[in-house]
């Protein structure tokens, strides 16, 4: 039997602090994802739960619908150097609110069209029902999604900025 | 998850109840509780022991496809969330023993159990790995069973049931071959998060099956001696050929054979009218004979009669589905017998009488609900699992549960924001991945961070311990904890909050283990990136974060019911019963509906005479003290749930206040017009014309009233068309579910009076309970069943009366004519008009696209509208049978009940408030809102949107779609979004953390 350990004390583990070291050629994006609270956001906590791998390069922001997501969020991340946002929801009759996900369509749609109007990659944006159980498809949609940004290359707004929130290290691509 | 965490509800797990004594209201139960050997209070589901378990074992919830450690979850959302050891794989609980030895071991301890009623596990520990590794202790292997005693008011059985065991039919060879395989070995591939994330798989060799066939009905109607039907099956079948072909477009071919498809839920029958138009399968009428495996191939052969195309076939395939019935569970004898509780002739849990109450067993005060009673659907289950509770309350009242009231001076929270932050390394959970100093060293460098430290467990109460000393030692006026995922901790965190008086929306959990340490293991570096920048996104928003505070309003504690048939009479005695104030609403004279004479004279299966059941329904509602009031007229209806205003007019003239409106007006018969020469031949008459004719003279039936035959002989024969107004293209697409078994009881009466009597349909849909047997009875007595093909509509010979039905046969596979002296046209029901509409008007629910309410959720809320206090009690939502419907109201009544129970609504804080300055009155949010929460009101002569916090649910859409910005959406504001967003993009303030923040992180 270990030892009882109490409080706050425990030693740290000395890794992971980034360094500059281990350069690698693979440049990689930065994704935003929006997902609602009930359905994607619950089903990339299952892919925790099942500790199914994927991509590190989104970060995910949590709204409680898919309705919520207006294309204001969208057009600030691209904005601000996202080279890709991932608009996530329930599926159709499985919405917690009845049918934001529906609007949530509407508003995608309409989010598009200001997207292409402004020059970016259709493909930079993206759409995707998944539902609270659906750990493995959460992962594979973020893999496709990042694979998928990647050989786009760096958004034109990201104003030439490299993987802002990788310092110094750039990763290599990862498969799941 | 709601339940496991409900103050109200203590969840015993691993236990059995070995004893019950008392009465109705004051029940003694004995239970035991079998040892996990895992402290539930202790362990915090980090899952390092299973990691370092080195005994492998089976894994029931897996179906047995995927091996599993010998300490184990359950299943990834089981409650509670502890670990537990498998007493079959342990090494600790089973030795180093032969087979032989641990099954004399195994008879030893049953003894001794038996004996002393407990018994010590194995005294030595062989293997500690697993006690090692757990960083809290939670590891006990010398638990022992523990017996305990509940005071109960009233019981519910919910014991569900068991898949039938296909190897009881030798001629499948399901366990023989191993690529036959059930509808549940199907489902857990099926499932994204199961044994081969989703991917169909044959087990001899792992491939992908190219050709599938379901084989339906195994172990039900019939076969294995189980005459029901299993209801669910061939949905289920269905949906997982949808699912199949959507996932592995390598499937190329998938058959199913069926006897009848019983398509009998709302929305069903367009479900299989897409896997049709999608030819996601072929369907084949047949049960096969036996099914072979090639040896030379390594394939399935299925010898099947496809007994529409009248040919003996041998299909090929690659993987055979059983869809096995549902058979009693496990254990469901044992305790029907602790509970003193009857069975029924299959084994399970019997009811009293299911047209009376659906979930009332022998025994007063024992409920039963789900599929413990037979099998049922999901939606059913939910229903019959709210009744249950509704019945149960009438011996719970007096036990309410009473608010603690918590006197707490809200802390003074003011002033710009102080960020605390707390990140948890969750033992090695995090901290093995992901350097949490480092973390917590870098927040410490933020903008209004305060404080940061790390704590080992930040769930634990020394972890809760720590944020309440972090609120009050450094005056922090927002706190971010980065751990695991808001949607399981976050009510954790905000209760002590909460408990101390520092606001509990001022919190913000930032989620970086089960997006982060979990899902990136492989990948520290940019796991630690990726763990900062939420940490940054978080504690941005955490600054943006503003104090909200729940909003409460009356609740007027009495409800309307409307409308007096069997639902209306049952959820209005359910309510009344429990003391609440109950208004029940009739337009006609008299109780009662439709199962009032001489409307219905039988009621299947008990064949019970329907105005017998209706006394006993009446009688009890009338001693509930509801107020009963005929010939009165529901006018209109204003407000929102806990304050409505109904305008009633008719036998009182008066305006009464509610809190909750359940709707039980029914619905109507379909009239078929000049549909099979109704109007214009005699002798064509609908069900239920003929069950009038039954309350004629006892022994003859008077059906010379409808037919009376040129010659002046008897009539010797008559027919019966089944859906008549269901299952049509053009007109109600779904099944009426009521009107197979009410003909066939009708087709059984005429035959004993010795009419012949011929049924033509197109799939028989006896689904519920003793249905299946009366169906078998019924052609055991001679009734003659013709299946026509379901695009097809029979023909009626004869000029002014009607003759003979003309028809193909499907079975036949030609035209036959059947001569008639009688027609009985099986209508369907549809929506009862001007009802429905006026409603729909008055409260804004919804309705279905075939005019009938919507539920708010078919499976999680079923009697629930959109519009929070209304609730649908019975055929107002869609057609259903007696049992059914009551089942159904008795639902309303509880669901009702939970709200009635309080004499406040408390409002969730997090909705959508507007800016009257802003708003520019365009409607826009008024007409997207599924909760109808926002309204244009008129103030000071300004017209400006207003969201009544009642309604409101705060899904935020209506903030989304504001053109000018003045819908706030609270704790989701634009601003707090906003400023996540800004925060991922943030360049890092420095590039070497731990020497610019020297001297200010407090760890």
């Amino acid at each position: 039997m270990s030892a009882t350990r109490s409080g706050n004390s425990r030693p740290a583990r000395k890794k992971a602090v980034p360094t500059a070291k281990g350069a690698a050629p693979t440049w990689n994006p930065n994704l935003v994802v929006f997902a609602c609270n009930w359905c994607s956001y619950a089903g990339a906590d299952t892919a925790g739960v099942s500790r199914i791998q994927h991509q590190p390069y989104f970060r995910l922001i949590r709204v409680m619908c898919s309705g919520r997501i207006q294309p204001g969020f969208v057009l600030r991340a691209f904005e601000k150097g996202a080279d890709g946002v991932l608009v996530s929801g329930c599926h159709f009759g499985d919405c917690h609110y009845v049918n934001g996900n529906e609007r949530a369509v509407e508003q995608f749609k309409k989010t598009m069209d200001v997207v292409k109007l402004l020059g970016i990659d259709e493909g930079r944006l993206r759409l995707e029902w998944i539902s609270a159980a659906e750990g493995a498809r959460f992962a594979q949609v973020i893999n496709e999604f990042t694979d998928q940004v990647r050989a786009l290359g760096p958004s034109p707004l990201s104003n030439g900025r490299q993987a802002a929130d990788v310092p110094a290290v750039k990763g290599v691509a990862i498969d799941g | 998850m709601d339940a496991g965490r409900h103050p109200l509800i203590d969840v015993v797990t691993n236990a059995e109840v070995i004893g019950c004594s008392g009465e109705p209201g004051a029940f003694r139960v004995r239970v035991r509780k079998n040892p996990r050997y895992v402290r539930e209070d202790l362990c915090v589901a980090c899952g390092l022991c299973v990691d370092a378990c080195p005994q492998v074992g089976g894994n029931e919830f897996d179906v047995g496809l995927k091996a599993r450690k010998a300490i184990h979850r359950p299943f990834p959302q089981s409650v509670p969330a502890a670990y537990a050891v498998d007493r079959d794989a342990c090494l600790n609980l089973l030795g180093f023993l032969s087979e032989k030895q641990r099954k004399r071991l195994e008879k030893m301890r049953k003894v001794k159990q038996r004996k002393q009623g407990d018994y010590r596990a194995a005294p030595i520990l062989v293997c500690g790995h697993c006690s090692d590794a757990c960083d809290v202790d939670a590891i006990d292997f010398d638990m022992r069973p523990e017996e305990f005693e509940v005071d109960a008011g009233a019981i519910l059985v919910a014991v569900g049931f068991r898949e039938f065991d296909a190897r009881k039919l030798g001629n499948y060879g399901y366990g023989r071959f191993p690529d036959v395989v059930t509808s549940l070995e199907l489902e857990r591939m099926l499932n994204a998060s199961g044994v081969t994330q989703g991917h169909v798989i044959r087990p001899s060799d792992r491939k992908t099956p190219e050709r599938i066939v379901f084989v339906q009905c195994v172990g039900a109607r019939g076969e294995g001696g189980r005459g029901y039907c299993s209801r669910f099956c061939c949905m289920n079948a269905v949906k997982d050929s949808m699912l199949v072909r959507q996932h592995d477009p390598e499937v190329q071919d998938i058959t199913i054979l069926y006897t009848d498809l019983r398509a009998f839920g709302k929305g069903f029958d367009d479900f299989v009218k897409r896997s049709h138009d999608e030819q996601s399968a072929r369907y084949v009428r047949g049960r096969p004979a036996k099914i072979e495996h090639v040896a030379e191939t390594g394939t399935l052969e299925v010898f099947v009669e496809n007994t529409l195309a009248h040919e003996q076939t041998r299909i090929e395939a690659d993987m055979v589905v059983l869809s096995v019935a549902a058979a009693p569970n496990d254990g469901a004898a044992e305790l029907a017998e602790t509970l003193g509780i009857e069975l029924d002739r299959y084994g399970f849990i019997a009811r009293k009488d299911p047209a009376v109450s659906a979930v009332e067993t022998s025994r007063d005060g024992v409920y039963v609900a789900g599929s413990a009673v037979g099998p049922q659907v999901i939606p059913d289950c939910v229903s019959q699992a709210s009744a249950a509770a509704a019945r149960a309350q009438r011996y719970l009242t007096g036990h309410r549960f009473e608010e603690e009231a918590v006197p707490v001076e809200p802390m003074d929270l003011s002033g710009p924001p102080r960020v605390g932050v707390l990140v948890c390394h969750c033992g090695v959970n995090i901290a093995g991945v992901l350097d949490v100093e480092e973390l917590a060293a870098y927040a410490g460098t933020l903008p209004d961070v305060a404080v940061a430290q790390t704590h080992l467990f930040a769930c634990s109460s020394t972890g809760q311990d720590e944020l309440v000393e972090l609120i009050r030692d450094h005056g922090v006026n927002r706190i971010v904890v980065a751990a695991c995922t808001p949607r399981t901790h976050e009510p954790i965190f905000k209760e002590t909050c909460a408990r101390i008086g520092f606001n509990p929306y001022l919190l913000e959990m930032v989620n970086i283990r089960d997006q982060c340490s979990w899902v990136h293991a492989k990948h520290a570096v940019e796991a630690q990136t990726k763990a900062r920048a939420l940490i940054r996104m978080g504690i941005a928003k955490a600054r943006h974060l503003s104090p909200l505070h729940e909003g409460e309003v009356p609740m007027t504690r009495s409800a309307l019911i409307v409308g007096g048939g069997i639902a209306g009479i049952a959820a209005a005695t359910d309510l009344a019963v429990q003391g609440l104030p109950v208004t029940l609403v009739e337009k006609t004279d008299r109780l009662g509906g439709r199962l009032a004479q001489p409307n219905l004279k039988l009621l299947y299966p008990t064949m019970r005479s329907a105005q017998e059941v209706l006394d006993e329904k009446i009688k009890r509602l009338k001693k509930s003290g509801a107020r009963i009031l005929l010939n009165t007229e529901v006018e209109g209806v204003t407000g929102f749930v806990g304050n409505f205003e109904a305008k009633l007019a008719g036998a009182v003239d008066e305006r009464l206040a509610v809190g909750a409106i359940i709707l039980a007006f029914g619905a109507d018969l379909y009239e078929p017009g000049t549909e099979y020469g109704y109007r214009n031949r005699d002798n064509v008459v609908t069900s239920e014309e003929l069950e009038r004719a039954f309350f004629g003279d006892a022994d003859t039936v008077d059906i010379e009233a409808f037919c009376a035959r040129p010659d002046g002989a008897e009539p010797k024969s008559a027919s019966f068309i089944l859906c008549v107004g269901s299952r049509d293209p053009e007109g109600f697409s779904g099944c009426s579910r009521y009107c197979c078994p009410t003909a066939i009881k009708q087709a059984m009466e005429l035959c004993r009076r010795g009419i012949d009597t011929t049924v033509f349909y197109r799939d028989i849909r006896t689904i519920s309970t003793g249905a299946e047997e009366m169906y078998r009875e019924a052609r055991g007595m001679g009734v003659l069943f013709v299946r026509i093909p379901p695009g097809d509509k029979p023909e009626i010979v004869g000029k002014k009366r009607a003759e003979g039905v003309r028809c193909y046969d499907d079975l036949l596979g030609r035209e036959i004519e059947v001569p008639t002296d009688l027609i009985v046209l099986s209508v369907g029901m549809k929506p009862r008009q001007p009802a429905t509409d006026s409603f729909h008007d008055m409260l804004k629910a919804s309705v279905d696209l075939s005019g009938y309410f919507l539920e708010r959720h078919p499976e999680l809320a079923p009697v629930e509208t959109a519009v929070e206090g209304v609730f649908l009690a019975g055929t107002v939502q869609g057609p259903k049978d007696i049992v059914d419907t009551v089942a159904q109201a008795s639902a309303a009544a509880a669901k009702a009940s939970v709200l009635l129970a309080f004499d406040k609504v408390k409002l969730d804080p997090m909705i959508a408030g507007v800016s009257r300055e802003q708003c520019r009155a365009c409607g826009a949010c008024v007409d997207i809102c599924p909760f109808h929460a926002p309204e244009l009101v008129e103030e000071n002569g300004v017209v400006a949107a207003r969201i009544n916090g009642s309604l409101c649910k705060g899904c935020g859409t209506c903030g989304s779609w504001c053109p000018s910005g003045a819908i706030t959406c609270e704790h989701f504001t634009d601003r707090q979004v906003h400023a996540m967003i800004d925060a991922f993009f943030e360049p890092e303030p420095c590039s070497d953390v731990r020497v610019a923040v020297e001297g200010q992180v407090v760890t």
